[in-house]
């Protein structure tokens, strides 16, 4: 298993290679630059800022230090604020959204275990229709639509929750978003939960432990909701990287400074460095989490041979 | 002679089976139908579809100019001369609401047409081409896999965006109804979904090609284009058309999100993202932009999703409940 993530890994550098030559050839292709502005810049300062940000030359020698570079991990200074080194923009940003994903995240648990547990416990009752309304509604409406709604609700109408941004271990700002972005995950999870928690509920050791005389709510819980959590896991991995990579929309809706938000502003600016590094930084985390997954499967099933 | 009325043995067998003999197709749309979400969700499609082209074509049912701007009326509720509002330059929005539902399904389905197309030939070349076309497609799938989706999708629309578009000839509408700013939202978004699509078929062909029924077409003699038209490709359709109904509603949400954080559709031309983005920047001063257009969101993506799971019952009668 050790060899086989050292190949995993290994694989990984071809790949990221890959992904940087892609965006970099792609963001070149279309015309202007960085340094456009309505107001005109004569030449001399043109090509001094060039210098300074590393464009000059053709495109093959930038893209030859580009990849130089990055192979160090350096990954340039942004064009756009201030000269501040891409990596530093990169790890405060990306605190905030790692933040709001994990906040996200414990929403989409919570909610989809719950959902789950209750509606299978009252199969094709009230709780039941409630649960997988919730579930199949929530499925289909993306945090865009939900945003919206949430903020005229929660945020106008009842002057619940604020508008905009984001503070940690600040209740008034981190509940709506959280609640938009997960959600959709939310809804995954009930549905599975729900499948898995009927399907626990039918085994012959929930009988006999009710038969041994074992109390409703003990059998609910140490046998059946543990055991039924098992298909539930199993997604969680990719859930928290769609989470923590996928907050976009959400970072934009709610003006809230994160990684998402910062690559949206990078591309119309042009900030060539912050698109290169971002975009490396999300294939990286994506790679990585998927040899996470993988692996965790390996453990958690011995049927699986890596 | 008289003529023969006696009753023959084995007379009943003249008409064995009075039950119509189905084909698979007609069953699956015997099952699609009685499943009565999936049912009335492609009802609404329907419904909603021949509103949004008819709209285009009758003043009647357009009722208004979507492009028309009437400053006296700007940012009114919803009234009976104007059903769902005005905007914020007084454009009546049940007419603008329904050329953007239009827009959006436009970038579904062609979305989809894209996809299939890709995804079919390459999870088909990857499947049947032999090892080495297998493993350079393959890295390829790999390679478009590790961009986050979204992330990629934006990235492509600047790039597709940010040129003329001469693909085929010179004008605009090149392909006529179809835009460049369509083309460049159905490009972007169908380089990065065709991944799925070319990962399942590829599956399918793999393991259809080792069936029985495949050696048999093959030992008769059946050329290897035949076996593949007659017998692997419509073993893979079922898996196909679930997997395009489930991509149809993904389509529609990724144009959304483009034109929720502002990257959408330019001006005239407007989208249900373009709406949603409009109506979200001015949430302050009225409401009701954002929520004509987030409701046809819901539905589009409510109606495609049961139909995609109505369709994959009736189509793989194993996973029926």
């Amino acid at each position: 298993m050790i060899a086989y993530a050292i190949r995993r890994v290994v694989l990984m550098v071809p790949l990221l290679f890959a992904v940087a030559t892609l965006t970099f050839f792609l963001m070149h292709s279309v015309e202007g630059g960085p340094f456009d502005s309505d107001r005109p810049i004569s030449d001399a300062t043109r090509a001094r800022l060039n210098e300074r940000y590393n464009l000059d030359g053709s495109l093959l020698t930038q893209y030859t230090n580009f990849i130089a570079n990055t192979a160090q991990l350096d990954l340039g200074i942004s064009t756009s604020s201030n000269e501040r080194a891409i990596t530093d923009i990169i790890s405060e940003k990306f605190s905030v959204s790692i933040q709001l994903g994990i906040c996200a995240f414990i929403f989409a648990v919570l909610l989809g275990v719950t959902l789950g547990v209750v509606s299978a416990m009252n199969q094709n009752g009230i709780g039941d229709y409630v649960g997988v309304f919730i579930a199949t509604g929530g499925a289909a409406l993306p945090s865009f639509i939900l945003a919206p709604f949430l903020i005229i609700l929660f945020a106008l109408k009842l002057d619940w929750f604020d508008v905009l941004g984001w503070e940690l271990w600040n209740y008034k700002k981190m509940v709506l978003p959280s609640v938009a972005l997960g959600m959709l995950p939310g809804a995954f999870i009930a549905r599975i939960a729900r499948a898995s928690m009927l399907d626990v509920l039918r085994q012959d050791y929930i009988r006999t432990a009710r038969a041994k005389g074992v109390k409703e709510f003990s059998v609910i819980t140490r046998h059946a909701v543990k055991n039924a959590m098992i298909p539930v896991l199993t997604v969680l991995g990719p859930i928290f990287a769609g989470l923590i990579t996928g907050s976009f929309i959400i970072e934009n809706a709610f003006a809230i400074p994160g990684l998402g938000n910062a690559f949206v502003s990078s591309v119309l600016i042009r900030d060539y460095g912050l698109i290169m590094g971002v975009t490396l930084f999300y294939a990286g985390i994506i790679a990585a989490m998927n040899l996470v997954v993988d692996l965790a499967y390996a453990m958690a099933d011995p049927r699986i041979r890596l | 002679m008289a003529t023969e009325t006696t009753l023959q043995p084995f007379d009943f067998a003249r008409d064995p089976f009075a039950t119509k003999q189905r084909g698979l197709w007609e069953m699956a749309f015997q099952r699609l139908i009685r499943n009565r979400l999936a049912f009335v969700s492609a009802i609404i499609l329907i419904f909603i579809t021949v509103l949004a082209i008819s709209a285009q074509l009758v003043p009647f049912i357009e009722r208004h100019d979507a492009t028309v701007q009437q400053y006296s009326i700007v940012n009114e509720g919803p009234s009976s001369e104007y059903w769902l509002g005005t905007d914020i330059l007084g454009r009546d929005m049940w007419a603008r609401l329904l050329y953007g539902t239009l827009f959006s399904l436009k970038i579904g389905l062609g979305t989809q047409l894209i996809v299939l197309l890709v995804g079919i030939t390459i999870g088909m070349g990857a499947a049947l081409g032999g090892k080495l076309s297998d493993t350079i497609l393959m890295w390829f799938t790999d390679l478009a896999y590790a961009f986050p989706d979204l992330l990629a999708i934006i990235l492509l629309r600047q790039v597709l965006f940010g040129r003329d578009w001469p693909i085929i000839g010179t004008g605009d509408p090149q392909i006529p109804g179809f835009p460049s700013a369509i083309l460049g939202t159905i490009l972007a978004i169908s380089l990065v979904s065709w991944v799925t699509i070319a990962r399942l078929v590829r599956g399918q062909m793999l393991s259809i090609k080792e069936q029985d029924y495949v050696l048999a077409a093959r030992s008769i003699g059946a050329s290897p284009w035949r076996v593949v038209r007659a017998h692997m490709l419509p073993n893979t359709l079922s898996t196909v058309i679930v997997s395009v109904t489930f991509g149809i509603p993904l389509a529609i949400f990724a144009e959304g999100a483009l034109g929720f954080i502002g990257l959408g559709v330019p001006s005239p031309y407007t989208s249900l993202g373009a709406l949603m983005g409009d109506g979200y920047a001015y949430l302050f001063v009225n409401n009701w932009l954002v929520v004509w257009p987030a409701i046809m969101v819901a539905i589009l993506m409510l109606c495609f999703t049961f139909l995609g799971d109505g369709l994959r019952d009736a189509l793989d009668p194993r996973t029926r409940k």
